[in-house]
């Protein structure tokens, strides 16, 4: 399963999309974003999988699904 | 409890603790290093890209706390260089179970699962330790170790939950690396003692046994009834000082590159 990961360096500061990983389960995908990005001081990390990302709105397709 | 010194520099601690600490020092410092290359083995060949990311990122962790611990037996009088590059696998005090490169994914992930987390109990004993420069430096070591201990305990899971097959081999891999693991706190001896009473750690043999094992549990009731059950550990022929059973060391080829006897050449700045 994909997962995109996001961190930011302070508190207060907007997530950042730092890139994106391949793990089997929600354990491994958090083990593997620390252990990918960790060369960075970040304050926060976050991994949710890619399904999981909601389309709201593309300049291209106009708004999204349902709405 | 009486309330204990704190040394600053080695010579202030008593000879006989002074032995001792110089001792528990280089195990981490050479069971740090052994580990680290066990790791680095696996970049490539992992089961997933990321599980190779994973190990060379706990490789650099290993090999920057061997370095660190190296680094601290300068106050003991060693000679670092010596020590790093001049020895002999007989010299070597790293755990024995890391003697050898391991075989398989399943017996690499078994010595994330429990030598890492050995070598962080261990650690977790020196946080107030009357000798300074081990409490001073300690907790970092301790924070980068979180998530080893996470990916060892993950993969673990992962195959202790997968096939029969798959889980067979984790309870082979584990019953291989566990007993050496568990006599490698030691028994309660004299000179585990003195450690504890000198403060230098708040805990030894039987007791930090005690605590790995509960830290583990949760590992080895995911084997079911693969993961068997466990004796205590026999101390016939163990050596207190490189807390080992067997006279050897790790394998030649192991040291040989662990030394890094192939580019010696190419240390220019000595």
């Amino acid at each position: 399963m994909v997962y995109e990961v996001f961190a930011r360096k302070s508190r207060g500061e907007p997530l950042r999309h730092i890139g994106a990983l391949d793990a089997p389960n929600d354990e491994l995908a958090r083990v593997y974003a620390y252990q990918t990005y960790d060369e960075e001081r970040w304050f926060d990390m976050w991994v949710t999988p890619r399904d999981r990302l909601l389309e709201v709105f593309n300049a291209d397709r106009g708004p999204g699904v349902g709405i | 409890m009486s309330v204990l010194e704190t040394a600053t520099e080695a010579k202030e601690l008593s000879a006989a603790a002074r032995h001792a600490t110089r001792d528990l020092i280089l195990v981490l410092a050479d069971s740090k290093r052994l580990l680290g290359m066990r790791y680095a083995e696996w970049l490539l060949g992992a089961p997933e890209l990321e599980a190779g990311i994973a190990c060379a990122s706990m490789a650099q962790d290993e090999w920057g706390h061997a370095r660190l611990f190296y680094a601290m037996l300068r106050d003991f009088g060693e000679d670092v260089d010596q020590l790093e590059h001049g020895r002999g696998p007989d010299e070597y005090a790293s755990m024995e179970v890391l003697d050898r490169e391991p075989a398989s994914w399943p017996a690499l992930v078994a010595l994330n699962a429990f030598v890492d987390t050995a070598l962080s109990v261990q650690c977790e004993a020196l946080r107030g330790s009357s000798y300074a420069p081990l409490a001073q430096r300690v907790e970092k070591l301790l924070d980068e170790e979180r998530f080893h201990a996470a990916h060892g305990g993950a993969w673990f899971r992962r195959l202790a939950g997968a096939t029969a097959a798959a889980r067979a081999e984790m309870g082979a891999a584990t019953a291989a690396v566990l007993p050496g693991v568990l006599r490698w706190f030691g028994p309660d001896s004299e000179r585990a003692r003195l450690l504890v009473d000198e403060g230098i750690v708040a805990a030894s043999g039987g007791a930090l046994r005690d605590r790995f094992l509960e830290r583990i549990s949760p590992l080895l009731a995911a084997l079911g009834e693969a993961g068997g059950a466990f004796e205590a550990p026999s101390f016939a022929g163990f050596d207190e000082t490189r807390r080992r059973a067997s006279a050897g060391g790790p394998d030649e080829a192991t040291v040989a590159r662990i030394r890094g006897d192939r580019n010696r050449i190419f240390r220019t700045d000595g």
